[in-house]
């Protein structure tokens, strides 16, 4: 099984923390991670091996949406999901994050290990490996949109 | 804009009860999640002796009105929720107490600012700021409207005060 290089986006050192204690706990794969602490930090560490990304909103100098945008703008960078996991609970900024700025799942703080794990089984097969063509997320953004477009009635 | 207030806040004596029932609730929701247990409210919240603890502040916000929220947590509260949301005491003069309760800040701001958009505030939320120290006391301005709401979690006791005020881009 070979180490899933993730990248872990928070200005908050004991979120990240959080974030990287929850996925080892969990056991799904073998992570390596990459930390910044802000939008413009991770688009500077942001490379060709980085195969998934945890991402806070609200940060100093450049939001996640703003990163996730950034990302999604360079090209061939459709196959990396990037996960939001914030504060932000509003149904429109979850609209926004997942159809403007090319995020693909949307987790809220405090997030528990369950939800974390639910979101990741989209992307690791129980053998722990990183499944690289990701052809559900068009799925999954439907079903997202169809829980937004639930909430709002 | 919000629904719920007039864009000129001067003659408004109070925080609409709408806004602080949400706040009140957002509250609860959010250090249950967090701890496990719904922090019990108490009504008579309004002593202000001082306190030796921390403070975080962040505001919900938009372009008419801003809503700030001071959560004030005691050293022995703070103690206790760093052992819940991080799984060990954190030293309460470490640079990680500022960031819990920062974090926790935000936790919070998102949670009230999906809440009161039900009731006609739309908001977005700011950064936290965090102050730390002794004999702290949160003195309230006396202009803009202003609420004083204390708590009695399982980790103890806390306070979250909000002022309600006109942004300052519409100064």
């Amino acid at each position: 099984m070979s180490k899933i290089k993730a990248l872990v986006v928070d200005d908050s050192k004991i979120m990240r923390s959080a974030v990287k204690r929850t996925l080892n706990q969990l056991m799904l794969a073998d992570f390596e991670y990459v930390e910044a602490i802000d939008g413009e930090d991770a688009l500077e560490k942001f490379s060709d091996d980085i195969q998934i990304v945890f991402l806070d909103w609200n940060m100093p100098r450049m939001t996640g949406v703003e990163f996730s945008k950034a990302v999604r703008k360079k090209g061939n960078t459709e196959h990396i999901p990037i996960i939001m996991i914030t504060a932000e609970k509003s149904m429109g900024k979850v609209d926004t994050a997942l159809n403007e700025g090319g995020a693909n799942a949307y987790v809220t703080k405090p997030f528990t290990a369950d939800q974390v794990s639910q979101v990741l089984s989209r992307y690791i097969d129980k053998n722990g490996n990183f499944l690289t063509e990701n052809g559900d997320q068009g799925e999954k953004k439907s079903f997202f949109k169809d829980m937004l477009n639930f909430n709002k009635q | 804009m919000s629904e719920l207030l007039p864009i000129d806040l001067a003659d408004l004596k109070e925080i609409p009860q709408e806004i602080i029932t949400s706040v009140r609730e957002s509250v609860e929701v959010t250090f249950e999640s967090i701890s496990g247990s719904r922090p019990e409210f108490h009504e008579n919240g309004d002593e202000n002796a001082p306190m030796n603890g921390i403070i975080g502040h962040i505001t919900v916000f938009n372009s008419h009105h801003t809503l700030t929220l001071m959560v004030a947590i005691p050293r022995e509260t703070a103690l206790s929720i760093s052992e819940v949301f991080c799984g060990m005491e954190i030293p309460f003069e470490s640079d990680d107490m500022g960031d819990l309760v920062g974090e926790l800040s935000n936790i919070l701001a998102g949670e009230v600012a999906a809440s009161v958009e039900q009731v006609g505030f739309t908001g977005q939320s700011s950064l936290p700021t965090v102050t730390r120290g002794s004999d702290l006391k949160l003195f309230m301005p006396n202009k803009p409207p202003t609420a004083r709401l204390r708590f009695e979690g399982s980790g103890g006791g806390f306070w979250v005060n909000l002022a309600l005020y006109e942004s300052v881009s519409r100064k």
